[in-house]
């Protein structure tokens, strides 16, 4: 039986994650009381009604109406959200539950590309200049008044999928209807994969949505991942992205840290994330955020009050610097953010002293997987430690724009960013996908 | 047989489990599970794999042509996997078994394996397994040692997403309130090969 003192988390995981052994594992490691919520019934739910519950996660009220009813039986002292929705979800149960999270006007402006650009803007955080378009405007009429280069962005995808640039305004109206058709069939998978058509009836028509165009900043992009202790950022990576992304699609490949800017560039980054954060009302758990940097310093892109996406966590693990501990004691990403949530003791962290490194596989192709050659070789590049392939025979693969899975991650750690980014390529050659 | 005929692919599940799975057969008894290098003495492959320096090697499972190695050492799997390869290639070609035969009786004093393989097998079939089947999904109890159950998952539960959901809100959580003298549950499924998850990750 559950002891009092025990805290028990709340934690919210959609079907479609790809983060649910890391955190699921990290609570575990812990010895927190562990309650997974997901907008699916569990087929064990019935049979372990503490550890599992079913929430409506596209409607935070009703979720959050659900799970203070769950709490009167299993009373919940912490919720964590792992993805851009659940975040909003997990804020709007924090306010509801009186537990520790961001507000839920601060969760919900990040979660949405306009609204958060708005109060960044306002605030005189360098962002791209950027206009909302209907998705029913007349794309003629609209290319004709933009500046280029510039990105269209859907407002709530993620992965950067529908994120397209154009240089020119034949280009525009093409990726203009691109990104029409790509929202037309996210809103069809959303209602597809709804538990009831009452939950699907209540998912717009994207074709009543908007498209974000904004001005494409040059420079490189990196990754910044920290958590926000009482409105205090503390930095816990930051990551490069030496492959250029320049569109004209922005599929994410390689993410390696520390980072190789010069000191005084990624001070004025993190400064720019936290003042980014402040902006939008964030004040606690975890953040991500990509910013691009130039000659005029840096410029933020994205800001989501979540932890770094897909299985890329599994790139940091950080030294616990306290007294007493064991040599070599390590925490993940995830269970800081859950000792976060839960009010537990944060010790002194510092990320490991080895560089580090994820590869994101490319989609290679548009077909249907048969199998993956090379998994072997891959395996035995120097440094590289993991290399897991996620997609499953007879899996279709999508290439981005329209796509938004990876196939799978390499995973390195070595003495410098440079060999870890040399693994990471020279792994990612090995391998081979055949489609059908 | 040679050693370099012997293919193995290393399988990193996380930080400390490895699975590595052998070209030829390892132990066709069944599945054997090492807790510590007592446990491993009389079958070289464990006692071998227990022997690498700076692993700090924790459990040793083997079942068929599976190895699957947890450890508490913080030297990468790039590292410690190439002296497990070593160690599973030096004693399959050898000529004697890898692995000694189950002891009979209860290995640790106070319990006993085939009663809670009993009790286990007879709540995954009443309760977990049709549970499971509305998903597409089977799991099967490959053995119980020292009161650890080993399981497999198949069908809609393999490479399934929500698959550790199951395994630790589900089974374990079954298990601790239907069978508290079991003290843990292990998954040697090779998620990587299910081709008909029920669940797919998708999103970033």
């Amino acid at each position: 039986m559950p002891r009092q003192s025990v805290p028990r988390l709340l934690l919210l995981l959609p079907t479609a994650t790809y983060r649910t052994a890391a955190f699921v594992e990290a609570a575990r490691r812990l010895g927190v009381e562990l309650t997974v919520a997901s907008e699916r019934p569990s087929t064990f739910q019935d049979a372990n009604p503490g550890g599992l519950v079913t929430l409506d996660l596209s409607d935070p009220d009703r979720a959050a109406a659900q799970a203070r009813a769950f709490g009167r039986e299993h009373p919940l002292q912490g919720v964590v959200g792992v993805d851009d929705d659940t975040a909003v979800v997990a804020a709007a149960i924090a306010d509801r539950l009186g537990l520790r999270g961001n507000a839920v006007v601060a969760a919900r402006a990040a979660r949405d590309k306009h609204e958060q650009r708005t109060l960044l803007a306002a605030a005189g955080v360098p962002v791209p200049r950027f206009t909302l378009y209907r998705v029913d405007d007349d794309a003629r009429q609209l290319a004709a008044g933009v500046s280029y280069p510039c990105v269209l962005k859907p407002l709530r995808l993620a992965a950067s999928r529908g994120v397209i640039r154009a240089d020119t305004p034949e280009a525009f109206v093409a990726a203009f209807e691109r990104v029409r058709r790509i929202l037309e069939r996210a809103g069809s998978e959303m209602r597809d994969a709804s538990v009831s058509t009452d939950l699907a009836s209540r998912i717009p028509h994207p074709a009543s949505g908007s498209i974000l165009v904004e001005d494409f900043v040059p420079g490189p992009e990196v990754a910044l991942e920290g958590l926000l202790v009482a409105g205090q950022l503390q930095v816990l990576a930051l990551f490069d992205k030496p492959d250029p992304l320049d569109g004209p699609y922005f599929e994410e490949t390689i993410y390696v840290t520390p980072s190789r800017l010069p000191a005084d560039a990624q001070r004025a980054v993190a400064a720019c994330a936290e003042r980014a954060a402040a902006a939008l009302g964030l004040r606690e758990g975890p953040v991500h955020a990509e910013l691009r940097v130039n000659s005029r310093g840096p410029w933020l892109i994205e800001l989501a009050a979540r932890p770094i996406g897909g299985r890329c966590s599994g790139a940091l693990r950080f030294e616990i610097r306290e007294r007493g501990k064991g040599k070599g004691e390590m925490l993940s990403l995830e269970e800081i953010v859950i000792r976060h949530a839960l009010g537990m003791e944060l010790p002194v962290l510092e990320r490991e002293r080895q560089a580090s490194g994820v590869m994101m596989i490319p989609v290679p192709g548009a077909g249907v997987l048969r199998e993956v050659r090379g998994v072997d070789a891959a395996r035995a590049v120097p440094l590289v430690e993991e290399v897991a392939i996620v997609a499953h025979p007879g899996q279709e693969l999508v290439p981005w724009p329209e796509g938004a899975r990876y196939p799978g991650f390499i995973f390195a750690r070595g003495a410098s960013p440079e060999a870890v980014e040399t693994a990471l390529r020279a792994a990612h050659r090995e391998l081979q996908f055949v489609l059908v | 047989m040679n050693p370099a005929e012997i293919r193995i692919t290393a399988e990193p599940i996380d930080t400390s489990r490895c699975k590595f799975v052998v070209s030829e057969p390892v132990h066709a008894g069944g599945v054997r599970r090492f807790a510590s290098s007592d446990d491993a003495s009389g079958s070289p492959l464990a006692e071998a794999i227990f022997a690498i320096p700076d692993a700090d090697v924790a459990e040793v499972i083997v079942s068929g042509n599976l190895v699957t190695v947890v450890k508490r050492g913080p030297a990468p799997w790039q590292t410690v996997g190439k002296a497990v390869g070593q160690a599973i290639r030096a004693v399959v070609a050898a000529a004697g078994p890898a692995v000694a035969p189950k002891p009979a009786g209860p290995a640790t004093p106070g319990t006993d394996d085939d009663a809670l393989y009993e009790r286990v097998a007879d709540l995954f079939e009443s309760q977990v397994n049709p549970m499971v089947a509305r998903h597409g999904g089977r799991v099967e109890l490959i053995d119980v040692q020292d009161a650890v159950v080993m399981v497999r998952m198949a069908g809609g539960c393999q490479g399934c997403g929500m698959a550790d959901v199951t395994l630790r809100q589900g089974i374990e959580a079954m298990l601790q309130q239907h069978v508290p003298d079991v003290k843990g549950v292990v998954d040697i499924t090779d998620h990587a090969a299910g081709s008909n998850p029920y669940f797919a990750a998708a999103k970033k």
